[in-house]
């Protein structure tokens, strides 16, 4: 009776369930076409989850541990109630099997409590939420009397039982209907967004990381098959591909994103975690974002947003404010730290290059520097020549088409820039020091692109990569080095799709190289405290946090490490075209990466990227030195004279 | 403003020399699309070379622009007469002075007379008149001087204006509306410039710039003010009284005329 | 500085040294100016240049060294007592060859720098062959006669403040016609060029727009956005691009004014089109960056943002700050002055506080006078600027205004 009861409460609501996330699909099915391998993606679901998913939550145990307890309980439970409804209900031992999974669940639920009732971090969102563990504790607690009671064989008044079945049914229900709105949706969202990711090469299945922005196809003729010809971006959530939208719907406001990010962290009105949920509001036909209950974009309100699936996302108006759009900087933070495993820089460069390449309102002085890169091959407007000229007196090799070198320079557009020039030559000092076969381009070096497609403007970018690559495709050479990591990024991860595959090094690694094969010597150890600063576009985009580590220990620094290093590591606000856009916010984010590295106590924070040199630089007051790392080793391998 | 057209050149990157949308002319256009007038004339007269460089102008947000094809090394003002006089413009906008080819800046002054129009040098604002007794037609407009002086004026019927760059900046040119916007060519016939093909032209070198002599003085003064070098080696007072410090940068602001 | 020969002449050095003695003083000194020689032989007499220049044999031999060789004896002689600072001899062209004539700007009654350029260009262009400046402006020509302009028409003085150009424009074609000068020259100026492009529309004529070079047989002038020379004969009408040519120093010459009905006449008789001209009063803080030409700036030293502003208005001069100002609220972004922010070319930078990061330095390298206040004394701003003020501008700002309040109302 008890067993029956049970299970016809149990297969109704998730029947009900079902259902619910059937007529839910509606809304993210929507979305433009995607080609996704379904089988291998189904197949692929289970290592994804437990090896990618978990890497990502275990970084906080506690969390880990709950949501192990909590939902292994839970699945576990629901499969033995099933399991009951199909003709095992007699068998005391499974009856003891449910109480011990519905324990393991309570004790998940207690550590859910303890966390949203008690701690209750500030990047929680509240609302349903709030409902989550008593949904979980009335569930778990309810059932597991009743299960306890059965495997001794009933002792309890049936009447009794039934009501905390009902109750048991009653949190079932609100979990369940969580899959309509509510915390639940994240796991059959979550599930299939890790079956059919539009980046699959990231998970470990893969090649573990996949962070190349996608090219967009300019040619009239590719997009002749959609319903608006011509319209290049997002315009509306519509313009999405579906699996896009799935993964904004795994949303499960976390907070990690959050505190992650840079700008939200400065007070710019951008939270990538209201951000998604701005998206996942906006599939509904009416849409507001009143229902959101956690953080807003900082200077914000919650209410004000309106929009719809087939409505414009980006306005004044709109679901999303052109002011949080272009705060973004594109450091990964977000998508470092999400669990579900959205990607926001995805999301934010596809509306930006359908605000850039359709509308022109790419904002402050972005829209000027797209200008003059569209007419000189360089953001400043310069003479591509002038780009040497801090290089007059060093009579740097060029590399004519058809020639060879061992070792080509990239200096990229920092070169333009009197701080820049400095650590550039550091590193060709270094280079010569020690004795390797390297070149540069000459005046045949464009701008690599990277402001230009952070900002969404995919055309000059493109127009930029394929000179930038039929001009290298010319040339012969082992390696390309270059002290730009945003360079290294572009030409490593995003140049392949327009046909261009070299060996891309960072001068941190060739530096590292050099030292350990005694190319350089190291006989003044700096001897100083110095912290390390990773730029995202090396660290997050390329994982490559060790070299520069290493450069460091070799040239004797007292290395010190930031809360928030490595692939952790906190921008400088001068990635993705912010310093042009310029959104203002309650403080400049170099400002608070400054504040992380006064935290250390470190006197000297080392960069190995132009932008962070700059940006950090331009913190005014009594602040840590600044310095490149190709500086430091310079002073550190300097010979005795 | 009923109806109101705008001349486009190509313009020319200074440093790099690509063809590119005329700094002024995308003002002037900027300008008109903000006039919101009822018809909207954009036109190119010139060599079907570098056109693709027009698109920049589509890509403003216009939907269709005229190509008077003209051979290379022909004047362009006849036909442009021409083409304008069919569509009877009330107000025609253009900008100061051609990024390539002769620059001689007449081309506004050209195009008014054969119009029979009024010309307005150097216009950073245009909006219909409100004064009591303007006549029928009039519009108030704005005109940039030197040193950021400003003068308004009104221009009785049909007027030719030429865009001064303080006026309001151009607009991004996208390159979604650039793409689907059409470039209709019009094929004109145009005389030869024969003046044009008289000259001769070299790439230009810069000149030493002309220096400013002070007038008077003795020769030691004269000289001094002719060598001391411009930067570096300027006045330099220590910890003076705020009075002091106040009273020679004073004197300085009044040496260098910003104070009566 | 007198007019080149067109000639070449051969030079010798020692005799040039010879010309210019001054045999007055203890040492022997020399003359700044060349010898106004333009003899059309190829080989200079010394000799002949020093006898006609003599004009004074007791108690000592005196010369006129401006004196032409090949024009002595038309001239009078000058009057034994020589002052102290002796005025230029007055140079007159009684039966001109022809005219060119320079219609001046004349902004605001003053005769600008420009249209001393301008007149120095219609020179270069009346000396080539006997011929006269004949100068247009309104206003007198008294003080256009030491800038060398030989005939003076003055149009109604009612017109100086008047913005009418067509009426301008119709006086110019007036005295094309009553005139039938060689050239008329214009100075490349906003206003001058807007006469001189419908001159040449109405005459249907070529403008030559902005001569930088400028001979008998020849003019140039900048073409394709600045990238090519293009050179030709001088046509009739010509701009003169600013700061080409060096204003005439050290001349006088007669500026007899020209009585001529025909300038005004035609000017009365034109319909304008334009018209209710007036000057709009400008807020300084409306400017952009880019175009005001006095920018008062404030850097991180600048803590007493109401004196700031209160100096701002009283010097009429636009604000600015550095980007550190700038992302602290203090003004709006586009008041930024350097590399990421505005890069500006004012006349006059004035620098409260701003110690001068390279990318601020960028920002101000087309600035012609700067002035900088800060405490530090090793400050790179400090060190660019052309008067360096080591003081807290927050004691010069209160006292800088006091003191132009105080001048003012004296």
């Amino acid at each position: 009776m008890i067993a029956t009861a049970l299970t016809t409460v149990v297969l109704a609501v998730l029947a009900i369930g079902a259902a619910l996330a059937a007529w839910q699909s509606r809304r993210w099915l929507a979305g433009r076409p995607a080609t996704v391998g379904v089988v291998a993606g189904l197949r692929a679901l289970p290592g994804r989850y437990l090896v990618d998913v978990h890497h990502v939550v275990g970084r906080t145990p506690f969390n880990a541990r709950f949501h192990a307890l909590a939902a292994g309980g839970f699945l576990a439970a629901i499969g033995l109630l099933v399991a009951m409804g199909v003709g095992l209900a007699g068998w005391r031992i499974v009856w003891l099997l449910l109480a011990v999974v519905l324990a393991a669940m309570l004790a998940g639920s207690l550590m859910v409590w303890h966390r949203r009732r008690v701690v209750r971090p500030r990047e929680l969102s509240q609302g349903r939420f709030a409902r989550l563990p008593v949904s979980l504790l009335g569930f778990s607690a309810c059932l597991l009397v009743v299960s306890l009671d059965q495997s001794l064989g009933g002792v309890m008044p049936e009447a009794l039982a039934l009501v905390l079945v009902a109750i048991a049914g009653l949190a079932l229900a609100d979990l369940v209907w969580g899959v309509w709105k509510g915390p639940l949706k994240h796991a059959v969202h979550g599930a299939l967004h890790l079956a059919f990711h539009p980046r699959p090469a990231r998970f470990h299945d893969g090649k573990g990381r996949d962070t190349g922005l996608k090219p967009l196809p300019l040619a009239p003729a590719e997009d002749a098959g959609l319903a608006e010809p011509g319209a290049l971006g997002v315009e509306r959530p519509v313009d999405f591909a579906w699996n896009r939208l799935l993964g904004f719907d795994a949303c499960v406001q976390c907070g990690r994103c959050e505190t992650a990010c840079p700008a939200y962290a400065a007070g710019l009105p951008l939270n990538p975690k209201k951000l998604v949920q701005d998206l996942v509001a906006a599939m509904d036909s009416q849409a507001s974002d009143a229902a959101y209950a956690g953080n807003p974009h900082p200077g914000r309100g919650v209410g004000n947003a309106h929009g719809g699936a087939a409505l414009p996302l980006i306005g004044p108006d709109a679901m999303i404010h052109p002011d949080t759009l272009w705060s973004c900087t594109t450091c990964r933070a977000c998508v470092q730290e999400c669990p579900m495993m959205i990607e926001h820089v995805d999301a934010v460069v596809d509306l930006r290059r359908f605000q850039t390449l359709e509308l022109g309102a790419t904002p402050g002085k972005a829209a000027v520097m797209l200008e003059e890169l569209r007419a000189t091959d360089n953001p400043g407007g310069r003479a591509l020549s002038r780009r040497w000229d801090w290089a007059a007196d060093l009579s740097l090799p060029r590399l004519p088409a058809g020639g060879f070198c061992d070792t080509l320079l990239w200096v990229g557009d920092g070169a333009f820039d009197l701080r820049v020039q400095r650590s550039l030559r550091a590193l060709v000092v270094l280079l010569r020091r020690a004795g390797v076969d390297f070149a540069v381009l000459g005046d045949e070096e464009l701008d690599c692109g990277d402001v230009a497609r952070r900002l969404g403007d995919e055309a000059t970018f493109q127009s930029l990569a394929t000179r930038n690559v039929a001009t290298l495709n010319a040339r012969r050479f082992n390696r390309i080095v270059t002290a730009d990591p945003h360079a290294l990024h572009t030409l490593r991860n995003e140049y392949p799709a327009f046909g261009g595959n070299w060996t891309v090094v960072h001068h941190t690694a060739l530096l590292l190289e050099l030292i350990t094969n005694g190319a350089l010597t190291v006989t003044r150890p700096v001897g100083r405290s110095v912290t390390f600063h990773d730029p995202c576009y090396l660290g997050r985009y390329n994982g490559e946090i060790e070299a520069p580590r290493a450069l460091l220990d070799a040239i004797g620094v007292e290395r010190r490490e930031m809360l928030r290093s490595g692939l952790r590591s906190s921008c400088c606000g001068g990635g993705g075209g912010a310093p042009l856009t310029d959104v203002s916010g309650e403080r400049r984010i170099p400002d608070v990466r400054m504040e992380h590295v006064r935290e250390t106590g470190a006197s000297m924070v080392a960069v190995a990227c132009p932008n962070c040199a700059l940006m950090l630089e331009g913190v005014v007051g009594p602040r840590p030195e600044v310095a490149e790392i190709a500086e430091l080793v310079l002073a550190a391998t300097e010979t005795a004279r | 403003m009923h109806n109101v057209a705008v001349l486009l050149s190509i313009g020319r990157h200074p440093v790099s020399g690509r063809a590119r949308r005329a700094a002024t002319d995308a003002q002037a256009l900027e300008m008109a699309l903000a006039l919101r007038p009822r018809r909207l004339t954009a036109i190119h007269a010139g060599p079907a070379t570098d056109t693709e460089a027009l698109r920049a102008y589509l890509g403003m947000g216009l939907e269709r622009l005229t190509l008077l094809t003209l051979p290379e090394g022909t004047d362009p003002i006849e036909p442009l007469i021409a083409h304008l006089r069919q569509f009877d413009p009330s107000v025609v906008l253009t900008g100061r002075q051609a990024e390539d080819g002769e620059g001689s800046g007449m081309l506004p002054y050209l195009i008014a007379r054969g119009l029979d129009a009024a010309v307005v040098p150097d216009v950073v604002r245009i909006g219909p008149t409100n004064a009591p007794d303007a006549m029928a037609g009039a519009a108030d407009l704005v005109q940039a001087l030197p040193r950021g002086q400003r003068r308004a004026l009104t221009a009785t019927g049909r007027f030719v204006a030429t865009i001064h760059p303080s006026a309001p900046p151009a607009r991004a040119s996208a390159f979604g509306p650039a793409r689907r916007g059409v470039i209709e060519p019009v094929a004109a016939q145009a005389t030869a410039d024969l003046f044009l093909s008289d000259c001769e032209h070299r790439p230009w070198r810069p000149k030493p710039k002309l220096m400013r002599v002070k007038r008077g003085g003795s020769a030691l003064d004269r000289l001094k003010a002719a060598t001391e070098s411009k930067s570096g080696k300027g006045q330099l007072l220590v910890n003076p009284t705020a009075e002091a410090g106040a009273l020679a940068i004073y004197d300085s602001l009044v040496e260098q005329g910003m104070l009566p | 500085m007198t007019t080149p020969p067109t000639i070449r002449r051969r030079v010798d050095p020692r005799a040039e040294r010879a010309a210019r003695t001054i045999l007055t003083g203890q040492r022997p000194r020399l003359l700044r100016l060349p010898v106004a020689a333009t003899t059309n032989e190829r080989r200079r007499d010394p000799r002949a240049i020093r006898d006609a220049a003599l004009v004074q044999h007791h108690p000592r031999p005196r010369y006129d060294w401006t004196r032409d060789a090949a024009s002595a004896g038309i001239a009078p002689m000058m009057g034994a007592a020589i002052a102290a600072a002796p005025a230029p001899p007055l140079q007159v062209i009684a039966e001109p060859a022809y005219l060119i004539l320079a219609m001046l700007d004349r902004p605001g009654g003053e005769v600008s720098e420009h249209d001393r350029q301008v007149i120095a260009a219609a020179r270069l262009l009346a000396d080539a062959g006997g011929g006269a400046v004949v100068t247009v402006s309104t206003g007198s020509g008294e003080a256009l006669a030491v800038a060398g302009s030989d005939r003076h028409v003055a149009l109604p003085d009612g017109w100086a403040d008047d913005y009418v150009p067509e009426r301008r424009a119709a006086a110019a074609s007036a005295l094309m016609e009553a005139l039938s000068p060689r050239h008329i020259l214009f100075p490349d100026s906003p206003d001058g060029a807007d006469v001189a492009r419908r001159v040449a529309a109405a005459a249907g004529e070529r403008l030559f727009a902005g001569v930088q070079s400028l001979g008998p047989d020849r003019a140039t002038r900048q073409s394709a956005g600045g990238s090519l020379e293009t050179g030709h004969r001088p046509t009739r009408l010509m701009t003169v691009a600013a700061d080409a040519f060096a204003p005439l120093d050290g001349v006088r010459h007669e500026a007899r004014p020209l009585d001529l009905a025909a300038p005004q006449t035609a000017g009365e008789e034109v319909l304008p089109r334009l018209g209710g001209a007036r000057r709009l009063s400008v807020d300084p803080d409306a400017l952009s960056l880019s175009e005001t030409d006095f920018i008062l700036s404030a850097g991180n030293g600048v803590t007493d943002w109401g004196s700031f502003a209160e100096l701002g208005e009283a010097l009429g001069a636009t604000r600015a700050g550095s980007r550190v100002v700038c992302d602290a609220g203090h003004l709006p972004r586009e008041r930024q002055v350097g590399a990421s922010g505005t890069v500006v070319s004012a006349r006059c930078y004035l620098a409260f506080g701003i110690a001068g990061a390279p990318q601020h330095l960028q920002g101000i390298t087309g600035v012609r006078h700067v002035i900088a206040i800060n405490t530090d004394l090793h400050a790179e701003m400090i060190k660019r600027a052309d008067l360096s003020i080591v003081a807290d501008a927050q004691a010069v700002m209160p006292a800088l205004i006091r003191l132009i309040r105080e001048r003012r109302h004296a």
